[in-house]
């Protein structure tokens, strides 16, 4: 039994190091590719357009499988699960983040931009003070619901044979002829996600003082 | 007192569709002009240029004494990037549809730019942000954010921004265009007293009756030429071409 929940604990800790990460890097990689997306650059623009059409238009678990599987399969050479899964989960949500910050920067008002270079602001100074600020606020629900698919996504690391959470219940469910670790690890993604959205209406209230 | 705007030879197009034809206009210090035109006529592009929003294609521009471009063989060359911000920190312009920052109070919206922009220390700029207020009569609404005001008090809000930065010359692009009568008189109400403490104004605007009472010179622009200008009082009060009279009369109906 105590075997089990060190088990379990140890795949709980594999599921949040893939979230944290991805979100690490995914998030301010996202804003690169929705900058790509909105360049003038024609080919720049074709290329991010192409990228994040096979993101989102092909399943999260086979891109997993290509990333790991690929290097092996081309050049031969074999790499770390873990990172191949953190690679795979990055490049997908770096995408879906892109399509949101996207839409939250298009949602931007021109006049702000106006204002504050005829006030002489820097455009640095522009995007971080004045832009940003209610980027964050538009997108804030959206941004919301795809950390929450994160960490029901997080589950799927295991078709590559990353030991998170899910793994680990499910192998010693089969093993004890028994459904409670899939029960367990259902109570931890429903916390988990219970402090995610938690901690986004927080975020949100703290956000309203201005419309 | 100087020459605060000399504009000569102003072109513009965009794309093929040619905005401006060669406008030239001059502006002492101290003095108010207005410029009235059709929809479409080039106007707001004109003070864009000024104002440095949009670029010119040819023609020459000097602001309070520092060129920012000059027509070289037929095109506009401007200064370098240190001497246009130096000049664009000469002007001020006030927009139709305020553009106040939503998340900042009423405060901040006045006291950021003096403190990133002018390096002002946040006393200083909080002191002359509040007397700005006060002289817009919006002291009360300092921590005030710009949803929880009234078109007109957001307009004042917008000039006080503009002004707390000390430029030479203000521009004013339809201030009062989204606002109902009532609030327009607000607005007009303080640009009127602007002009009585000879600060450096172009309104562009359709209050005929305003710019006739508050202006020392004024423009009438249609298809991106000036069509006819001078005087207030001989500009509405007694035009000369067909053009300028039909749109006065437009206005006065
Ligand atoms: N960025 C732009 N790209 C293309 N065309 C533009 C652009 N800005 C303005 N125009 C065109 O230039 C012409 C002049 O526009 P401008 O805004 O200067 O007119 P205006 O006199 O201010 O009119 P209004 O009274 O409607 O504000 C219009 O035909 C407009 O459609
Ligand atoms: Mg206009």
């Amino acid at each position: 039994m105590s075997g089990l929940l060190v088990q379990m604990l140890e795949g709980t800790v594999t599921s949040l190091k893939v979230f944290f990460l991805t979100l690490l890097f995914s998030l301010p990689l996202g804003f690169v590719v929705a900058k790509g997306k909105m360049t003038r650059v024609t080919i720049i623009r074709w290329i991010t357009d192409l990228y994040i059409q096979i993101m989102r238009g092909t399943p999260l678990i086979l891109q997993l499988i290509f990333v790991y599987f690929a290097p092996f399969y081309v050049f031969g050479v074999s790499y770390d699960r873990f990172t191949a899964c953190i690679i795979a989960f990055v490049l997908n949500y770096s995408a879906y983040f892109a399509e949101i910050y996207r839409s939250g920067l298009q949602a931007i008002d021109q006049g702000q931009y106006e204002a504050a270079k005829v006030l002489g602001f820097t455009k640095a100074y522009t995007f971080f003070h004045i832009v940003l600020p209610q980027v964050i606020k538009n997108i804030f629900p959206s941004l919301g619901n795809e950390v929450i698919n994160l960490v029901k996504d997080t589950a799927l690391a295991q078709t590559i044979g990353v030991a998170e959470l899910f793994r680990v219940a499910q192998t010693s469910a089969s093993r004890q002829f028994s459904t409670f670790p899939i029960f367990v690890a259902g109570i931890f993604y429903f916390i988990m996600n219970y402090i995610v959205s938690r901690a986004f209406a927080i975020g949100e209230k703290k956000m309203n003082y201005y419309r | 007192m100087g020459k605060m705007i000399e504009l000569e030879n102003l072109s513009k197009s965009f794309g093929e569709l040619e905005v401006l034809k060669s406008i030239s206009v001059s502006l002492e210090e101290g003095n108010v002009l207005s410029i009235i035109g059709p929809s479409g006529s080039g106007k707001s592009t004109m003070l864009r240029i000024i104002t440095q929003l949009e670029k010119a294609d040819d023609g020459t521009l000097t602001i309070d004494g520092s060129t920012l471009f000059e027509s070289i063989d037929g095109k506009a060359r401007y200064v370098d990037l240190v001497e246009q911000r130096n000049i664009l920190l000469k002007t001020g312009l006030v927009f139709q549809q305020f553009n106040l920052f939503p998340h900042f109070s009423v405060l901040r919206n006045i006291t950021e730019a003096q403190m990133a922009v002018l390096k002002r220390p946040r006393e200083e700029a909080e002191e002359i942000a509040m007397s700005l207020l006060k002289k817009m009569d919006l002291a009360d609404r300092a921590r005030s954010y710009p949803f929880q005001l009234s078109g007109g008090q957001k307009q004042r809000v917008s000039i006080a921004r503009a002004l707390a930065l000390n430029p030479k010359v203000l521009f004013f692009d339809e201030p009062t265009s989204a606002l109902d009568p009532e609030l327009t008189r607000e607005i007009l109400k303080v640009i009127r007293e602007l002009a009585e403490e000879k600060m450096t104004m172009v309104v562009v605007t359709h209050e005929m009756n305003f710019a006739k009472a508050t202006s020392d010179y004024a423009i009438f622009m249609d298809g991106g030429v000036i069509v006819e200008e001078g005087e207030p009082n001989e500009l509405f009060g007694n035009p000369k071409m067909e053009r300028t009279k039909k749109f006065i009369r437009s206005f006065s109906e």
